[in-house]
Protein backbone atom coordinates (compact mmCIF):
# COMPACT_ATOMS: atom_id res chain seq x y z
CA UNK A 1 0.00 0.00 0.00
CA UNK A 2 1.41 3.40 -0.89
CA UNK A 3 2.12 5.97 1.77
CA UNK A 4 0.29 8.85 0.22
CA UNK A 5 -2.24 10.72 2.30
CA UNK A 6 -5.91 11.19 1.62
CA UNK A 7 -7.05 14.80 1.84
CA UNK A 8 -10.57 15.20 3.20
CA UNK A 9 -12.07 18.65 2.65
CA UNK A 10 -15.06 18.68 4.98
CA UNK A 11 -16.59 21.40 7.18
CA UNK A 12 -19.15 19.21 8.94
CA UNK A 13 -17.60 17.59 12.05
CA UNK A 14 -20.11 14.70 12.05
CA UNK A 15 -19.49 13.90 8.41
CA UNK A 16 -15.77 14.04 9.11
CA UNK A 17 -16.09 11.58 12.00
CA UNK A 18 -18.29 9.24 9.96
CA UNK A 19 -15.95 9.35 6.97
CA UNK A 20 -12.93 8.60 9.16
CA UNK A 21 -14.83 5.77 10.81
CA UNK A 22 -15.79 4.28 7.48
CA UNK A 23 -12.22 4.53 6.15
CA UNK A 24 -10.84 2.91 9.27
CA UNK A 25 -13.36 0.09 9.06
CA UNK A 26 -12.54 -0.58 5.43
CA UNK A 27 -8.89 -1.13 6.40
CA UNK A 28 -7.39 1.92 4.68
CA UNK A 29 -4.28 2.64 6.76
CA UNK A 30 -3.15 5.80 4.97
CA UNK A 31 -3.07 9.04 6.86
CA UNK A 32 -6.15 11.18 6.35
CA UNK A 33 -5.51 14.92 6.45
CA UNK A 34 -8.63 16.93 7.20
CA UNK A 35 -9.08 20.57 6.20
CA UNK A 36 -12.28 22.45 6.96
CA UNK A 37 -12.75 24.99 4.22
CA UNK A 38 -11.79 25.73 0.64
CA UNK A 39 -9.11 28.26 1.51
CA UNK A 40 -7.37 25.79 3.77
CA UNK A 41 -7.57 23.11 1.08
CA UNK A 42 -5.85 25.41 -1.43
CA UNK A 43 -3.24 26.39 1.15
CA UNK A 44 -2.47 22.77 1.76
CA UNK A 45 -2.36 21.67 -1.86
CA UNK A 46 -0.61 24.69 -3.32
CA UNK A 47 1.92 24.79 -0.49
CA UNK A 48 1.17 28.07 1.25
CA UNK A 49 -0.40 29.45 4.43
CA UNK A 50 -1.00 27.01 7.27
CA UNK A 51 0.72 24.04 5.58
CA UNK A 52 4.04 25.46 4.44
CA UNK A 53 5.98 22.37 5.58
CA UNK A 54 4.57 20.09 2.92
CA UNK A 55 6.66 19.59 -0.20
CA UNK A 56 4.59 20.93 -3.11
CA UNK A 57 5.22 17.86 -5.29
CA UNK A 58 4.09 15.51 -2.53
CA UNK A 59 0.43 15.42 -3.37
CA UNK A 60 -2.30 13.30 -1.77
CA UNK A 61 -3.45 10.09 -3.46
CA UNK A 62 -6.91 11.58 -3.67
CA UNK A 63 -8.83 14.64 -2.51
CA UNK A 64 -12.31 13.99 -1.15
CA UNK A 65 -13.93 17.35 -1.76
CA UNK A 66 -17.23 18.60 -0.36
CA UNK A 67 -19.00 21.22 -2.48
CA UNK A 68 -20.58 23.47 0.10
CA UNK A 69 -17.68 24.85 2.07
CA UNK A 70 -16.93 28.04 4.03
CA UNK A 71 -14.80 30.79 2.43
CA UNK A 72 -14.09 29.16 -0.96
CA UNK A 73 -16.57 26.54 -2.15
CA UNK A 74 -15.60 23.15 -3.51
CA UNK A 75 -16.22 24.02 -7.13
CA UNK A 76 -13.90 27.03 -6.95
CA UNK A 77 -11.23 24.92 -5.21
CA UNK A 78 -11.47 22.42 -8.06
CA UNK A 79 -11.20 25.09 -10.73
CA UNK A 80 -8.09 26.58 -9.10
CA UNK A 81 -6.50 23.15 -8.78
CA UNK A 82 -7.12 22.45 -12.45
CA UNK A 83 -5.69 25.83 -13.42
CA UNK A 84 -2.46 25.12 -11.54
CA UNK A 85 0.26 23.23 -13.39
CA UNK A 86 1.18 21.26 -10.24
CA UNK A 87 -2.30 20.04 -9.35
CA UNK A 88 -4.06 19.87 -12.70
CA UNK A 89 -3.88 16.05 -12.77
CA UNK A 90 -4.53 15.47 -9.05
CA UNK A 91 -7.33 12.97 -8.38
CA UNK A 92 -10.30 14.88 -6.99
CA UNK A 93 -13.51 13.14 -5.97
CA UNK A 94 -16.51 15.27 -5.15
CA UNK A 95 -18.12 13.78 -2.05
CA UNK A 96 -21.22 15.74 -1.22
CA UNK A 97 -24.84 15.67 -0.05
CA UNK A 98 -26.59 16.71 -3.21
CA UNK A 99 -27.14 15.08 -6.53
CA UNK A 100 -28.61 18.22 -8.05
CA UNK A 101 -28.02 18.15 -11.77
CA UNK A 102 -26.37 21.56 -11.58
CA UNK A 103 -23.74 20.26 -9.14
CA UNK A 104 -23.04 17.20 -11.25
CA UNK A 105 -22.67 19.17 -14.47
CA UNK A 106 -20.55 21.90 -12.91
CA UNK A 107 -18.46 19.39 -10.97
CA UNK A 108 -17.57 17.30 -13.99
CA UNK A 109 -17.15 20.39 -16.17
CA UNK A 110 -14.61 21.77 -13.70
CA UNK A 111 -12.65 18.53 -14.02
CA UNK A 112 -13.76 16.24 -11.19
CA UNK A 113 -12.50 12.66 -11.56
CA UNK A 114 -15.58 11.28 -9.85
CA UNK A 115 -18.75 12.40 -8.11
CA UNK A 116 -20.17 10.48 -5.16
CA UNK A 117 -23.28 11.41 -3.26
CA UNK A 118 -23.08 10.78 0.47
CA UNK A 119 -25.87 8.36 1.33
CA UNK A 120 -27.86 9.06 4.50
CA UNK A 121 -27.92 5.40 5.45
CA UNK A 122 -24.62 4.69 7.20
CA UNK A 123 -24.09 1.21 5.81
CA UNK A 124 -24.31 2.64 2.29
CA UNK A 125 -22.19 5.63 3.28
CA UNK A 126 -19.48 3.40 4.75
CA UNK A 127 -19.58 1.23 1.67
CA UNK A 128 -19.17 4.23 -0.61
CA UNK A 129 -16.27 5.71 1.38
CA UNK A 130 -14.62 2.32 1.70
CA UNK A 131 -14.80 1.70 -2.04
CA UNK A 132 -13.46 5.17 -2.72
CA UNK A 133 -10.53 4.65 -0.37
CA UNK A 134 -9.66 1.26 -1.78
CA UNK A 135 -10.02 2.30 -5.38
CA UNK A 136 -7.99 5.51 -5.22
CA UNK A 137 -5.30 4.09 -2.91
CA UNK A 138 -4.95 0.55 -4.19
CA UNK A 139 -6.16 0.39 -7.75
CA UNK A 140 -5.64 3.76 -9.23
CA UNK A 141 -2.22 4.67 -10.68
CA UNK A 142 -1.60 8.28 -9.75
CA UNK A 143 -0.31 10.65 -12.42
CA UNK A 144 3.47 11.30 -12.33
CA UNK A 145 4.54 14.42 -10.37
CA UNK A 146 4.41 17.60 -12.41
CA UNK A 147 6.17 20.92 -12.02
CA UNK A 148 7.99 21.59 -8.75
CA UNK B 1 -105.62 103.90 -79.34
CA UNK B 2 -105.92 101.25 -81.75
CA UNK B 3 -104.60 101.59 -85.28
CA UNK B 4 -108.20 101.64 -86.53
CA UNK B 5 -108.66 105.37 -85.60
CA UNK B 6 -105.36 106.62 -87.01
CA UNK B 7 -106.67 107.41 -90.50
CA UNK B 8 -109.29 109.86 -89.34
CA UNK B 9 -107.57 112.10 -86.85
CA UNK B 10 -104.04 113.04 -87.97
CA UNK B 11 -103.28 116.98 -88.04
CA UNK B 12 -99.69 117.81 -88.89
CA UNK B 13 -97.08 115.60 -90.34
CA UNK B 14 -93.50 116.68 -90.77
CA UNK B 15 -94.24 120.34 -89.83
CA UNK B 16 -96.91 120.88 -92.47
CA UNK B 17 -100.56 121.46 -91.74
CA UNK B 18 -102.70 118.62 -92.55
CA UNK B 19 -106.35 118.06 -92.50
CA UNK B 20 -108.16 116.96 -89.47
CA UNK B 21 -108.01 113.43 -90.56
CA UNK B 22 -104.31 113.73 -91.08
CA UNK B 23 -103.92 115.44 -87.72
CA UNK B 24 -105.85 112.84 -86.00
CA UNK B 25 -103.83 110.30 -87.76
CA UNK B 26 -100.62 112.08 -86.70
CA UNK B 27 -101.70 112.09 -83.06
CA UNK B 28 -102.58 108.53 -83.40
CA UNK B 29 -99.15 107.96 -84.80
CA UNK B 30 -97.59 109.74 -81.84
CA UNK B 31 -99.73 107.78 -79.58
CA UNK B 32 -98.72 104.76 -81.50
CA UNK B 33 -95.07 105.69 -81.07
CA UNK B 34 -95.61 106.29 -77.39
CA UNK B 35 -97.28 102.96 -77.11
CA UNK B 36 -94.36 101.46 -78.89
CA UNK B 37 -91.98 103.21 -76.51
CA UNK B 38 -94.03 101.98 -73.69
CA UNK B 39 -93.97 98.50 -75.08
CA UNK B 40 -90.24 98.76 -75.52
CA UNK B 41 -89.90 99.99 -71.98
CA UNK B 42 -92.06 97.14 -70.84
CA UNK B 43 -89.84 94.86 -72.84
CA UNK B 44 -86.77 96.39 -71.26
CA UNK B 45 -88.42 96.14 -67.89
CA UNK B 46 -89.32 92.55 -68.57
CA UNK B 47 -85.78 91.92 -69.73
CA UNK B 48 -84.46 93.54 -66.60
CA UNK B 49 -86.87 91.50 -64.55
CA UNK B 50 -85.76 88.44 -66.41
CA UNK B 51 -82.19 89.35 -65.70
CA UNK B 52 -83.08 89.86 -62.07
CA UNK B 53 -84.93 86.59 -62.18
CA UNK B 54 -81.93 84.89 -63.67
CA UNK B 55 -79.76 86.57 -61.11
CA UNK B 56 -81.84 85.26 -58.25
CA UNK B 57 -81.75 81.82 -59.87
CA UNK B 58 -78.00 82.12 -59.99
CA UNK B 59 -78.02 83.34 -56.44
CA UNK B 60 -80.16 80.42 -55.40
CA UNK B 61 -77.88 78.07 -57.26
CA UNK B 62 -74.89 79.70 -55.65
CA UNK B 63 -76.52 79.38 -52.28
CA UNK B 64 -77.15 75.77 -53.09
CA UNK B 65 -73.55 75.24 -54.08
CA UNK B 66 -72.49 77.06 -50.97
CA UNK B 67 -74.74 74.85 -48.91
CA UNK B 68 -73.34 71.81 -50.67
CA UNK B 69 -69.80 73.00 -49.90
CA UNK B 70 -70.78 73.64 -46.34
CA UNK B 71 -72.25 70.16 -46.21
CA UNK B 72 -69.07 68.74 -47.61
CA UNK B 73 -67.10 70.74 -45.09
CA UNK B 74 -69.39 69.53 -42.37
CA UNK B 75 -69.02 65.96 -43.59
CA UNK B 76 -65.30 66.51 -43.65
CA UNK B 77 -65.43 67.70 -40.06
CA UNK B 78 -67.41 64.63 -39.08
CA UNK B 79 -64.90 62.44 -40.87
CA UNK B 80 -62.06 64.33 -39.29
CA UNK B 81 -63.61 63.84 -35.87
CA UNK B 82 -64.05 60.19 -36.60
CA UNK B 83 -60.40 59.86 -37.63
CA UNK B 84 -59.34 61.76 -34.55
CA UNK B 85 -61.52 59.52 -32.41
CA UNK B 86 -59.96 56.44 -34.03
CA UNK B 87 -56.50 57.92 -33.48
CA UNK B 88 -57.33 58.54 -29.85
CA UNK B 89 -58.67 55.03 -29.49
CA UNK B 90 -55.59 53.59 -31.13
CA UNK B 91 -53.33 55.63 -28.91
CA UNK B 92 -55.31 54.42 -25.90
CA UNK B 93 -55.06 50.84 -27.13
CA UNK B 94 -51.34 51.17 -27.72
CA UNK B 95 -50.97 52.60 -24.23
CA UNK B 96 -53.10 49.79 -22.88
CA UNK B 97 -51.06 47.22 -24.74
CA UNK B 98 -47.85 48.77 -23.49
CA UNK B 99 -49.24 48.62 -20.00
CA UNK B 100 -50.20 44.98 -20.50
CA UNK B 101 -46.73 44.24 -21.85
CA UNK B 102 -45.20 45.97 -18.87
CA UNK B 103 -47.49 43.94 -16.60
CA UNK B 104 -46.45 40.76 -18.39
CA UNK B 105 -42.80 41.72 -18.10
CA UNK B 106 -43.22 42.33 -14.39
CA UNK B 107 -45.08 39.04 -13.95
CA UNK B 108 -42.29 37.26 -15.82
CA UNK B 109 -39.66 38.95 -13.70
CA UNK B 110 -41.59 37.94 -10.57
CA UNK B 111 -41.87 34.37 -11.85
CA UNK B 112 -38.14 34.35 -12.62
CA UNK B 113 -37.38 35.65 -9.15
CA UNK B 114 -39.67 33.03 -7.61
CA UNK B 115 -37.98 30.35 -9.70
CA UNK B 116 -34.54 31.50 -8.61
CA UNK B 117 -35.72 31.48 -5.03
CA UNK B 118 -37.14 27.98 -5.44
CA UNK B 119 -33.88 26.94 -7.05
CA UNK B 120 -31.86 28.38 -4.15
CA UNK B 121 -34.24 26.78 -1.67
CA UNK B 122 -34.00 23.37 -3.35
CA UNK B 123 -30.25 23.69 -3.52
CA UNK B 124 -30.06 24.41 0.19
CA UNK B 125 -32.45 21.54 0.94
CA UNK B 126 -30.40 19.19 -1.20
CA UNK B 127 -27.18 20.14 0.57
CA UNK B 128 -28.05 21.01 4.15
CA UNK B 129 -31.05 18.95 5.17
CA UNK B 130 -29.47 15.58 4.59
CA UNK B 131 -26.32 16.16 6.66
CA UNK B 132 -28.07 16.04 10.09
CA UNK B 133 -29.91 12.90 9.02
CA UNK B 134 -26.63 11.30 8.08
CA UNK B 135 -25.39 12.06 11.60
CA UNK B 136 -28.51 10.59 13.20
CA UNK B 137 -28.25 7.44 11.17
CA UNK B 138 -24.46 7.18 11.29
CA UNK B 139 -24.03 7.67 15.03
CA UNK B 140 -27.01 5.47 15.89
CA UNK B 141 -25.31 2.82 13.82
CA UNK B 142 -21.99 3.48 15.58
CA UNK B 143 -23.75 3.06 18.94
CA UNK B 144 -25.29 -0.19 17.80
CA UNK B 145 -21.96 -1.50 16.52
CA UNK B 146 -19.71 -0.34 19.33
CA UNK B 147 -22.02 -0.39 22.36
CA UNK B 148 -24.82 -2.69 21.25
CA UNK B 149 -24.24 -5.11 24.09
CA UNK B 150 -24.57 -2.30 26.65
CA UNK B 151 -27.88 -0.80 25.50
CA UNK B 152 -29.77 -4.06 25.57
CA UNK B 153 -32.47 -5.34 23.23
CA UNK B 154 -34.82 -2.45 23.88
CA UNK B 155 -32.03 0.10 23.39
CA UNK B 156 -31.19 -1.53 20.08
CA UNK B 157 -34.83 -1.20 18.99
CA UNK B 158 -34.82 2.48 19.88
CA UNK B 159 -31.67 3.09 17.92
CA UNK B 160 -33.11 1.18 14.99
CA UNK B 161 -36.20 3.42 15.19
CA UNK B 162 -33.98 6.50 15.03
CA UNK B 163 -32.25 5.10 11.98
CA UNK B 164 -35.56 4.22 10.29
CA UNK B 165 -36.87 7.73 10.92
CA UNK B 166 -33.72 9.34 9.54
CA UNK B 167 -33.91 7.21 6.42
CA UNK B 168 -37.62 7.88 5.98
CA UNK B 169 -36.97 11.60 6.20
CA UNK B 170 -34.11 11.35 3.71
CA UNK B 171 -36.54 9.62 1.33
CA UNK B 172 -39.07 12.41 1.87
CA UNK B 173 -36.46 15.05 1.08
CA UNK B 174 -35.41 13.19 -2.05
CA UNK B 175 -39.01 12.82 -3.20
CA UNK B 176 -39.79 16.48 -2.56
CA UNK B 177 -36.65 17.50 -4.42
CA UNK B 178 -37.69 15.27 -7.31
CA UNK B 179 -41.12 16.92 -7.27
CA UNK B 180 -39.65 20.41 -7.36
CA UNK B 181 -37.22 19.36 -10.08
CA UNK B 182 -40.15 18.19 -12.18
CA UNK B 183 -41.63 21.69 -11.98
CA UNK B 184 -38.36 23.36 -12.84
CA UNK B 185 -37.27 21.01 -15.62
CA UNK B 186 -37.57 22.08 -19.22
CA UNK B 187 -39.99 19.98 -21.21
CA UNK B 188 -39.01 18.60 -24.60
CA UNK B 189 -41.24 16.28 -26.56
CA UNK B 190 -39.89 13.21 -28.27
CA UNK B 191 -41.31 9.99 -29.61
CA UNK B 192 -40.80 7.45 -26.86
CA UNK B 193 -41.75 3.87 -26.10
CA UNK B 194 -43.47 3.55 -22.72
CA UNK B 195 -43.39 -0.25 -22.97
CA UNK B 196 -39.59 -0.27 -23.10
CA UNK B 197 -39.40 2.01 -20.05
CA UNK B 198 -41.91 -0.15 -18.15
CA UNK B 199 -39.92 -3.32 -18.90
CA UNK B 200 -36.66 -1.79 -17.61
CA UNK B 201 -38.39 -0.51 -14.45
CA UNK B 202 -39.82 -3.97 -13.84
CA UNK B 203 -36.44 -5.60 -14.44
CA UNK B 204 -34.85 -3.31 -11.86
CA UNK B 205 -37.61 -4.01 -9.32
CA UNK B 206 -37.19 -7.72 -9.91
CA UNK B 207 -33.44 -7.46 -9.20
CA UNK B 208 -34.10 -5.69 -5.93
CA UNK B 209 -36.81 -8.15 -4.99
CA UNK B 210 -35.74 -11.44 -6.60
CA UNK B 211 -38.19 -13.61 -4.62
CA UNK B 212 -41.28 -12.00 -6.10
CA UNK B 213 -43.09 -13.39 -9.09
CA UNK B 214 -45.19 -10.90 -11.01
CA UNK B 215 -46.99 -11.46 -14.29
CA UNK B 216 -46.26 -8.46 -16.52
CA UNK B 217 -48.62 -7.78 -19.42
CA UNK B 218 -46.83 -5.27 -21.60
CA UNK B 219 -47.37 -4.80 -25.35
CA UNK B 220 -44.42 -4.91 -27.74
CA UNK B 221 -44.56 -1.13 -28.08
CA UNK B 222 -46.54 1.72 -26.53
CA UNK B 223 -45.56 4.85 -28.43
CA UNK B 224 -46.14 8.24 -26.86
CA UNK B 225 -44.95 11.78 -27.42
CA UNK B 226 -43.44 13.37 -24.35
CA UNK B 227 -40.36 14.25 -22.36
CA UNK B 228 -38.29 11.05 -22.03
CA UNK B 229 -36.83 11.86 -18.62
CA UNK B 230 -40.12 13.05 -17.11
CA UNK B 231 -42.12 10.13 -18.52
CA UNK B 232 -39.40 7.86 -17.13
CA UNK B 233 -40.28 9.26 -13.69
CA UNK B 234 -43.99 8.66 -14.42
CA UNK B 235 -43.41 5.00 -15.31
CA UNK B 236 -41.02 4.60 -12.38
CA UNK B 237 -43.79 5.76 -10.04
CA UNK B 238 -46.73 3.96 -11.63
CA UNK B 239 -44.99 0.62 -12.15
CA UNK B 240 -43.31 1.03 -8.74
CA UNK B 241 -46.70 1.57 -7.10
CA UNK B 242 -48.20 -1.40 -8.91
CA UNK B 243 -45.25 -3.51 -7.78
CA UNK B 244 -45.63 -2.32 -4.19
CA UNK B 245 -49.40 -2.73 -3.92
CA UNK B 246 -49.41 -6.23 -5.41
CA UNK B 247 -46.75 -7.42 -2.93
CA UNK B 248 -49.34 -9.22 -0.82
CA UNK B 249 -51.03 -10.93 -3.78
CA UNK B 250 -50.03 -14.50 -4.51
CA UNK B 251 -50.72 -14.00 -8.22
CA UNK B 252 -49.64 -10.46 -8.91
CA UNK B 253 -50.36 -8.98 -12.30
CA UNK B 254 -49.24 -5.63 -13.73
CA UNK B 255 -50.50 -4.40 -17.07
CA UNK B 256 -49.50 -1.48 -19.26
CA UNK B 257 -51.75 -0.55 -22.14
CA UNK B 258 -53.27 2.17 -24.25
CA UNK B 259 -56.48 2.83 -26.13
CA UNK B 260 -57.85 5.63 -28.30
CA UNK B 261 -60.52 7.72 -26.61
CA UNK B 262 -62.11 10.97 -27.85
CA UNK B 263 -59.40 11.41 -30.47
CA UNK B 264 -56.45 11.00 -28.15
CA UNK B 265 -54.46 8.16 -26.62
CA UNK B 266 -55.23 7.06 -23.09
CA UNK B 267 -52.35 5.18 -21.42
CA UNK B 268 -52.94 3.12 -18.31
CA UNK B 269 -51.14 1.01 -15.72
CA UNK B 270 -53.37 -1.58 -14.11
CA UNK B 271 -52.64 -3.91 -11.21
CA UNK B 272 -54.61 -6.48 -9.24
CA UNK B 273 -53.18 -5.36 -5.90
CA UNK B 274 -54.57 -3.80 -2.73
CA UNK B 275 -56.61 -1.21 -4.63
CA UNK B 276 -58.38 1.64 -2.86
CA UNK B 277 -61.79 2.93 -1.92
CA UNK B 278 -63.11 5.27 -4.65
CA UNK B 279 -64.49 7.47 -1.84
CA UNK B 280 -60.93 8.67 -1.25
CA UNK B 281 -59.90 9.03 -4.89
CA UNK B 282 -59.42 12.82 -4.48
CA UNK B 283 -56.79 12.22 -1.80
CA UNK B 284 -54.63 10.14 -4.13
CA UNK B 285 -53.18 13.17 -5.88
CA UNK B 286 -52.55 15.34 -2.79
CA UNK B 287 -49.03 15.88 -1.42
CA UNK B 288 -48.26 13.61 1.56
CA UNK B 289 -51.70 11.98 1.23
CA UNK B 290 -51.63 8.26 1.69
CA UNK B 291 -54.42 5.70 1.66
CA UNK B 292 -52.34 3.00 3.33
CA UNK B 293 -50.43 3.01 6.60
CA UNK B 294 -46.65 2.85 6.49
CA UNK B 295 -46.87 -0.60 8.08
CA UNK B 296 -49.01 -1.94 5.23
CA UNK B 297 -47.05 -0.28 2.43
CA UNK B 298 -44.19 2.13 2.82
CA UNK B 299 -44.12 5.39 0.90
CA UNK B 300 -44.00 9.13 1.21
CA UNK B 301 -47.19 10.11 -0.61
CA UNK B 302 -45.37 12.22 -3.15
CA UNK B 303 -45.17 9.80 -6.08
CA UNK B 304 -48.62 10.36 -7.59
CA UNK B 305 -48.36 14.13 -7.07
CA UNK B 306 -45.16 14.04 -9.09
CA UNK B 307 -46.91 11.95 -11.76
CA UNK B 308 -49.80 14.39 -11.86
CA UNK B 309 -47.50 17.38 -12.19
CA UNK B 310 -45.63 15.76 -15.07
CA UNK B 311 -48.86 14.86 -16.87
CA UNK B 312 -50.21 18.40 -16.37
CA UNK B 313 -46.99 19.84 -17.73
CA UNK B 314 -47.65 17.81 -20.89
CA UNK B 315 -51.17 19.29 -21.06
CA UNK B 316 -52.74 15.94 -20.22
CA UNK B 317 -54.99 14.55 -17.49
CA UNK B 318 -54.51 11.73 -15.02
CA UNK B 319 -57.15 9.83 -13.12
CA UNK B 320 -57.46 6.74 -10.94
CA UNK B 321 -59.96 3.95 -10.56
CA UNK B 322 -59.83 1.24 -7.96
CA UNK B 323 -61.60 -1.18 -5.71
CA UNK B 324 -60.43 -2.35 -2.32
CA UNK B 325 -58.74 -5.72 -2.67
CA UNK B 326 -59.15 -5.82 -6.44
CA UNK B 327 -56.51 -3.47 -7.72
CA UNK B 328 -56.14 -0.05 -9.22
CA UNK B 329 -55.83 1.56 -12.64
CA UNK B 330 -54.07 4.85 -13.20
CA UNK B 331 -54.85 6.34 -16.61
CA UNK B 332 -53.39 9.39 -18.27
CA UNK B 333 -53.25 11.36 -21.49
CA UNK B 334 -50.37 13.43 -22.77
CA UNK B 335 -52.26 16.03 -24.77
CA UNK B 336 -55.22 18.30 -24.31
CA UNK B 337 -58.68 17.07 -25.24
CA UNK B 338 -59.75 18.22 -28.70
Amino acid sequence: MNEKVILLVEDNASDEALTLRALKKSGVKNEVVVVRDGAEALDYLLGAGVHPGRAPADLPAVVLLDLKLPKIDGLEVLKRLRANEMTKLLAVVILTSSNEQRDLVEGYSAGANSYVRKPVEFTEFAEAVSQLGLYWILLNEAPPPLGG
Amino acid sequence: MSAVHADRESVVRDGRPVDARSYASAILNILDDAAEEKAQLADTQRAALNILDDFSDEKARLAHVQKAILNILEDFDVEKNKVEQINREMAAEIAERKEAEEGLRQANAAADAANRELEAFSYSVAHDLRAPLRSMDGFSNALLEDYGDQVGAEGKTYLTNVRDAAQQMAQLIDDLLALSRVSRAELRRERIDLAGIARSVLARLQTMDPDRSVQAVIPEEVIASGDPRLLGIVMENLIGNAWKFTSQKPRARIELGHRPEAGRSVYFVHDNGAGFDMAYVQKLFGVFQRLHSAIEFEGTGIGLVTVQRIIHRHGGTVWAEGEVGHGATISFTLEEAT
